[in-house]
């Protein structure tokens, strides 16, 4: 308010000052320079009205006074969130020059300032989606490919972790060693980078498809080797009195016991692999995880990397509500 | 039909089963009692080996069955093939059921014929369905094992043994699991099995029941045969063995 007063006396002083002779008209130069220091001393509104003040150049006259006075009242403005006025002075500038990329980046600066945010977001949403959707799909293809070969692993896993063969349950004792013992991070590594030095080379999908499914197999195999081992002894008995094999009694009796106790824990895995999958964008597949790090990379829009929260977000919660689900309509033989 | 010589079983420095002699016959109903810890449970899952040996033998009609000796001379069980062969044609009822949870009641039954004998599945329903109607569960074939009694339970768990159509039928205390008022109902479904000449050993607590079922009841303390008669003999009054009379005082 005080400044404001202040303002208008200037303005009442100066008008005097103006209409009188050309002579003492004060120069351009001078008017910039007074309202630089205008702005040096923070009394901006005032700086604005002596910026205005600046006139126009006549035709073959250098209009860089001009353009610069304008431009620096436009820019407070803008500040001010007075976007009519300022967007004003950048037309005046436009009228006069209308290839000046300063004011046309201003005017740019003006409307983005007027968008609401939300509007942003869906604007940029609009931009990215399709990039976005179609990494999602790569990263859904890496989760239902592991999900079908990691049970199958494990399960040969399992078995021959419990085998009576001291060879073959010592080999997959090492097996699962090594795969729980190393970060997924570097058996990625060691497939796409390492093993082209041994002869064997492989595209990146197949890389990531082979990483995921050896590890997850070693995770889901000491899984199901625990649910295995936790059907009572006296199931196998009952089987093998029947006159049942060791085999027929797994297939028969004790593995399909183990469904409704795996479904939580292999949930669990599968909710983990979800976000697993981000790390094979280290060995160029480009996923969701890729895709959103090239567009922020690009355009340093944090929206997208929110974006891609988003989506894997919506991922696990699907799989959240339906691996409960399973597990309900898996337990229907159970006295609850 | 099959006999047992010197069957021998040690677990660590504990000898469960002590150089024992048996003999089962055709129709016969043998009822084993003695103390817990005894070797009751151990010696009848030998015969079905559940349980391997470490001595003696074990002949099935007249034959050696089951086992062979390897290089140094120990015994070792024959190929699997053999073995499930072999335990297909005898049945074992267990304390605590061990009914399959994750199928119905007609399933479990069914199961044994269907997978081990490769019949059709309508024969082993039809043989099921009969079974069940003998045990008096014909209602009960769509549910599962976790929605019955400890007594249907039992039952269903006899049925399934005897859809494999077995020539003996092993018991292992199969009323010890049971709430009182429930064992009436398993007792009669052997009976009535006894009564179609199945030849049976029985492992029990229940001496009543032993009383009324058995041809022969042995006493066993220690892995031995303490003692081996009639019913007549062991329950009557005048039993002259001090170890199973202290026994039967305790449990009479």
């Amino acid at each position: 308010m005080h400044a404001c007063t202040l303002g208008l006396l200037f303005f009442m002083l100066l008008i005097p000052a103006a209409g009188g002779s050309a002579a003492e008209t004060p120069g351009q130069y001078e008017l910039l320079a007074r309202a630089t220091r205008l702005v040096q001393q923070d009394r901006l509104d005032e700086a604005v009205a002596v910026f205005r003040m600046v006139p126009a150049p006549l035709p073959g006259e250098e209009a860089g006074i001009f353009v610069r006075s304008r431009m620096e009242a436009a820019k407070i403005l803008l500040s001010r969130k007075d976007y009519q006025a300022s967007s004003g002075l950048c037309h005046e500038i436009l009228a006069l020059l209308p290839d000046n990329l300063e004011a046309r980046n201003l005017l740019g600066e003006i409307q983005s300032a007027q968008t609401p945010r939300w509007l942003k977001f869906i604007k940029d949403l609009k931009i990215f989606l399709p990039t976005l959707v179609k990494a999602t799909g790569m990263t859904l293809v890496l989760v239902l490919i592991t999900m079908l070969i990691s049970p199958l692993g494990g399960l040969i896993i399992a078995l021959g972790r419990i085998s009576r063969l001291q060879v073959l349950s010592g080999f997959f004792w090492c097996y699962i060693w090594i795969f729980r013992g190393t970060p997924l991070l570097l058996q990625l590594f060691f497939i796409y980078y390492g093993l082209p030095s041994m002869g064997i080379t492989l595209d990146p999908f197949p890389a990531a498809v082979l990483g995921l499914g050896l590890n997850y197999s070693a995770y889901l195999a000491e899984i199901m080797r625990g649910a295995i081992e936790s059907i009572d002894a006296g199931q196998m008995e009952a089987a093998k009195s029947l006159g049942m094999t060791y085999w027929q009694s797994m297939r028969r009796i004790i593995i399909p016991q183990t469904y409704k106790r795996l479904v939580p824990p292999v949930g669990n895995e599968f909710i983990a692999l979800i976000k697993d999958t981000a790390l094979v964008s280290t060995i160029a597949m480009v996923e969701l995880m890729r895709a959103a790090n090239q567009i922020y990379s690009a355009t340093f829009n944090v929206f997208v990397l929110f974006q891609a929260a988003l989506v894997y977000l919506v991922l696990t919660s699907i799989f959240t509500v339906s691996f409960r689900k399973l597990e309900d309509r898996l337990g229907v033989y159970e006295n609850r | 039909m099959i006999d047992l010589q010197g069957v021998l079983k040690r677990f660590g420095s504990l000898t469960a089963v002590d150089r024992v002699d048996l003999s089962i016959h055709e129709g016969e109903r043998i009822v084993i009692i003695g103390p817990s810890g005894s070797g009751k449970t151990t010696l009848l899952r030998m015969i079905n080996f559940l349980e391997t040996i470490d001595g003696g033998k074990i002949l099935i009609d007249g034959r050696e069955a089951g086992y062979r000796r390897d290089r140094r001379g120990r015994l070792v069980l024959e190929k699997q093939q053999v073995i499930c062969s072999l335990r297909s044609e005898i049945g074992m009822v267990f304390q605590h059921f061990h009914l399959f949870p994750h199928m119905t009641v007609l399933q479990n039954v069914m199961e044994g014929p269907v997978t081990v004998k490769r019949q059709p599945k309508e024969e082993a329903r039809a043989i099921a369905l009969d079974l069940l109607g003998k045990v008096g569960l014909l209602d009960k074939r769509d549910v599962y094992p976790a929605f019955l009694s400890g007594g249907q339970k039992q039952r269903v768990a006899i049925a399934r043994s005897l859809a494999m159509r077995p020539r003996l039928m092993l018991f292992d205390e199969p009323t010890s699991a049971l709430d009182p008022e429930l064992v009436g109902e398993v007792f009669s479904a052997i009976k009535s099995l006894a009564a179609e000449g199945m030849t049976m050993v029985i492992v029990t607590h229940q001496m009543g029941f032993a009383r009324e079922m058995a041809d022969r009841v042995i006493f066993m303390d220690n892995g031995r045969f303490i003692y081996e008669g009639t019913p007549s003999e062991v329950f009557s009054g005048t039993m002259d063995n001090p170890r199973v009379r202290a026994f039967m005082d305790k449990v009479l």
